[in-house]
């Protein structure tokens, strides 16, 4: 297969398996001169095997289009992307130090208001998120959790430092391809798990159930837990099934359940109504209680935020913890952590400036074509400006909405982001990708060994989502302790 | 357990048996006309009849051949019951039931609707129809194996079981309405000729010839075949022991007394009668009744469990 790597060059970028163009790094010389011993046909079978793999247990994610929505087979990469172990430890220390601290930012705002109040952040910029709810005052979730499950997008730079680029609290997706994408290569790359210890994954579903049910109304021991689906035609359904399957608990959309007399929550069986205890949504707040929030909602439960707010059901994630999913709040995160906790970030921002401010707007007029602009409340790399791929007209377009809506606006460098090996029709090439661990918080913390690496799979592009025509990877943490040598 | 979900569950396991069924009477009818003469009273467009599906044929097809019909009961996205149609109908009733089903059984499902969608476009190749027809049964056999061997014994099994045989009770009753051809008075002398082969073919559409050449060891005849299909306790494709599964599911199901009741009187009317003593056109009376009796039990079924809140009293 050498003649694949033959013109393998990652450049300028830091790249996930290699030191340089010929030396893979010490953790990954294994996987590669095991893929490299494998002649090109084996290796593409493989590839046939993967993808067959994927049509065949029906792994796919929706893709809403002008030509309809698209069910779309799940695109993966059968080379896998490492991280060392030491390395991941650190990170994962950062990721729960964050976490916590946006939880207790959230708690903050919705009660008693410290932070604000101290001066750290200015109080209109809590009211313009979008995902703040007024509704939400006073609300004590258990142990002061609100987002249960968050999903954080991470990336590196040129120089190899690995920085927070978004923290997903609403309703992160991705898990469960992440858990698929273990299974496949399980499947069409069984050797390699002989070659190295590779941290499983599999348990996530179980730590997931374990931290629903830490979140159950009157010390329920054996609570009613449910996932509650927008249904068939959402773009996860695919992950709300399998999640529903592996962590037990039933799936059904809003339809299913309705609020009694009593103000609890209950489900339609063949039994007649059955009392549910922590529902793990998947619908956004707007749409779940079409009496307090959209009133057009179809997928919602009417009066189920008054049970929420009255302790007798729990919903993960918490309605409004949305709040802390914006990236004008973002910007203020290692300065919460400090506030919070008294400790010092352990995982870096990407340096970003606000166009709230009139010295930082500036800055970013003038550096629009170096800069990468987003919304403050978009998901999915839609509404973004990326300075240098962009054109002349794209950059002044934005130049102007940015001066007409400055407070919704953030603007960060563009980063060289890493790149790791990728299977790219006859040739393995370097392709750009992010991170996405997901992080759970109940009465303790877990977060996943890795997560889901996506792949910006066209040549030079920094789009890792999958709605467009991004892919993904398994991500192993190897432990690299017995390995030595240099990095 | 949801009342959505059990109405899913048991339209997968209908549809599931219906394309089991269908593609069992396709490929042994095919067997059977290259062994019949060309001028008996049965051809293609009886299998269309079987299903009661001759307005949609024609709605859709002006002339009766082979690949006509065979296009119309395989893949005809207008035909309701193409097998097509109910294969897909499986595949999203399990792509919704995902949790509560095992694992693989989604899988299997969906590996099969892809096979079978690709593999539409050779069925008017007769060789590669018959290989794709077998191949649709072990999988359907799969499938089934899967949910018996992996799934417990909860409602959600009970209603798929009750499907299943429901399901199985209409195919069967269906294919014994070919008796009234079989057993007119005024039928040919080509179809008195091949009588041995026909009964034969009615055996073999429902899986029966082996388990009746067990039971009697006597050559087939009409009495013989109707018998068994129709009131034997140990074949499990009979009418009798479809019926008494039904009630055996129904029963550990949340307050079914009143949906029993109108089952064991179905069993009644069905088995207090001696049907081999009728004449051939009041079975074909009989087994249309029984049809609409039990279209009647699965919408009892459905408002009893799936649907509470619409029904009236």
């Amino acid at each position: 297969m050498m003649q694949l790597w033959r013109d393998y060059d990652p450049g300028e970028f830091y790249d996930e398996l290699m030191h340089d163009q010929h030396q893979p790094r010490h953790f990954s010389y294994k996987l590669l001169d095991y893929l490299k011993s494998m002649r090109k046909e084996a290796f593409e079978q493989r590839i046939v095997d993967s993808e067959l793999e994927i049509l065949e247990r029906g792994i796919t994610f929706t893709v809403y289009s002008d030509a309809g929505n698209i069910d779309r087979a799940w695109p993966f990469d059968i080379i896998p992307r490492i991280i060392p172990k030491g390395e991941w430890d650190c990170t994962e220390k950062g990721l729960v130090q964050r976490i916590r601290a946006l939880n207790m930012f959230i708690n903050d705002i919705y009660n008693d208001g410290n932070i604000i109040r101290d001066g750290l952040i200015p109080e209109e910029v809590v009211l313009q998120s979008k995902g703040y709810r007024p509704q939400c005052k006073g609300m004590q979730p258990a142990h002061g959790i609100w987002a249960h499950i968050c999903g954080s997008d991470l990336v590196r730079d040129d120089n190899g430092t690995m920085y927070v680029l978004e923290d997903n609290l609403r309703v992160p997706s991705g898990v469960a391809y992440m858990l698929e994408n273990r299974k496949t290569t399980k499947r069409v790359l069984p050797e390699l798990f002989k070659l190295l210890h590779i941290s499983p994954v599999n348990d996530y579903p179980s730590h997931l159930s374990a931290m629903l049910a830490s979140l159950a109304p009157d010390d329920i021991t054996h609570p009613k837990m449910v996932l509650l689906t927008p249904g068939i035609y959402n773009s996860a359904y695919f992950e709300h099934a399998a999640l529903a399957q592996q962590a037990g608990l039933i799936l059904l959309e809003g339809a299913d359940l309705t609020v009694g007399n009593d103000g609890y929550v209950y489900m339609k069986t063949i039994h007649g109504l059955e009392r549910v205890d922590v529902i793990y949504r998947r619908i956004d707040d707007d749409f779940i209680d079409p009496l307090v929030f959209r009133e057009d909602s179809t997928l919602g439960i009417p009066g189920i935020m008054q049970s929420w707010r009255e302790g007798k059901v729990a919903i993960a994630n918490a309605p409004g913890c949305g709040v802390a999913d914006d990236k004008v709040i973002y910007a203020y995160v290692p300065a919460m952590i400090r506030y919070y906790l008294n400790e010092e970030p352990l995982l870096p921002n990407v340096p970003t400036w606000m166009c709230r401010d009139p010295h930082q707007l500036q800055h970013v007029l003038d550096n629009l074509a170096d800069l990468v602009v987003k919304p403050a409340n978009e998901s999915g790399g839609y509404g973004m400006l990326v300075g240098p791929h962009s054109s002349e007209e794209q950059i002044e377009a934005f130049r102007q909405l940015l001066i007409d809506d400055p407070n919704n606006y953030i603007a960060q460098p563009t980063l060289k982001l890493s790149v790791s090996p990728t299977s790219c029709g006859d040739h393995i090439a370097p392709r750009h990708v992010d991170l996405r661990p997901f992080i759970l918080s109940g009465k303790n913390n877990y977060v996943t060994p890795g997560g889901l690496t996506r792949v910006a799979l066209v040549k030079g592009s920094l789009v890792v989502n999958s709605s467009q025509g991004g892919g993904s990877k398994d991500t192993w943490i190897v432990d690299d302790s017995h390995f030595g040598g240099l990095n | 357990m949801l009342s959505r979900v059990a109405e899913r569950v048991y339209w997968l396991a209908r549809y599931l048996e219906r394309v089991e069924n269908t593609a069992r009477l396709i490929n042994v009818h095919t067997g059977l006309l290259m062994d019949l003469p060309r001028d008996v009273e049965i051809d293609w467009f009886t299998l269309v009849t079987i299903f009661d599906a001759e307005m949609f044929y024609h709605a859709n097809f002006e002339q009766i051949n082979e690949n006509n019909v065979m296009q119309f009961l395989l893949a005809e996205p207008n035909n309701p019951i193409s097998l097509l149609n109910s294969l897909s109908a499986v595949r999203e009733n399990a792509r919704t039931s995902l949790d509560i089903l095992p694992e693989e059984t989604w899988e299997q499902v969906n590996e099969l609707y892809l096979l079978v969608k690709n593999e539409m476009a050779a069925i008017s190749n007769r060789r590669r129809r018959q290989q794709l027809l077998l191949t649709i049964m072990e999988r359907c056999q799969t499938v089934w194996g899967i949910l018996v061997n992996h799934m417990s014994r909860n409602h959600a099994y009970h209603f798929m079981q009750t499907a299943k045989h429901l399901e199985r009770a209409d195919m069967t009753s269906r294919i014994l309405e070919m008796t009234s051809l079989l057993m007119a008075e005024n039928r040919s002398e080509s179809m008195r000729a091949a009588e041995g082969i026909l009964w034969t073919h009615l055996l073999r559409a429902l899986s029966a010839q082996q388990m009746y050449t067990q039971t009697y060891s006597s050559s087939v005849n009409a009495d013989g075949v109707l018998t068994f299909l129709i009131r034997d306790e140990a074949f499990p494709r009979s009418l009798f022991f479809s019926l008494k599964a039904i009630g055996r599911y129904l029963w550990p199901l949340p307050q079914s007394a009143t949906t029993l009741e109108h089952h064991q009187k179905i069993m009644s009317e069905m088995f207090n009668e001696n049907l081999k003593e009728l004449p051939a056109e009041m079975i074909y009376t009989r087994m249309d009744e029984l049809q609409a009796k039990l279209a009647e039990l699965s919408s009892q079924i459905s408002q009893k469990w799936f649907h509470p809140d619409r029904s009236v009293a």
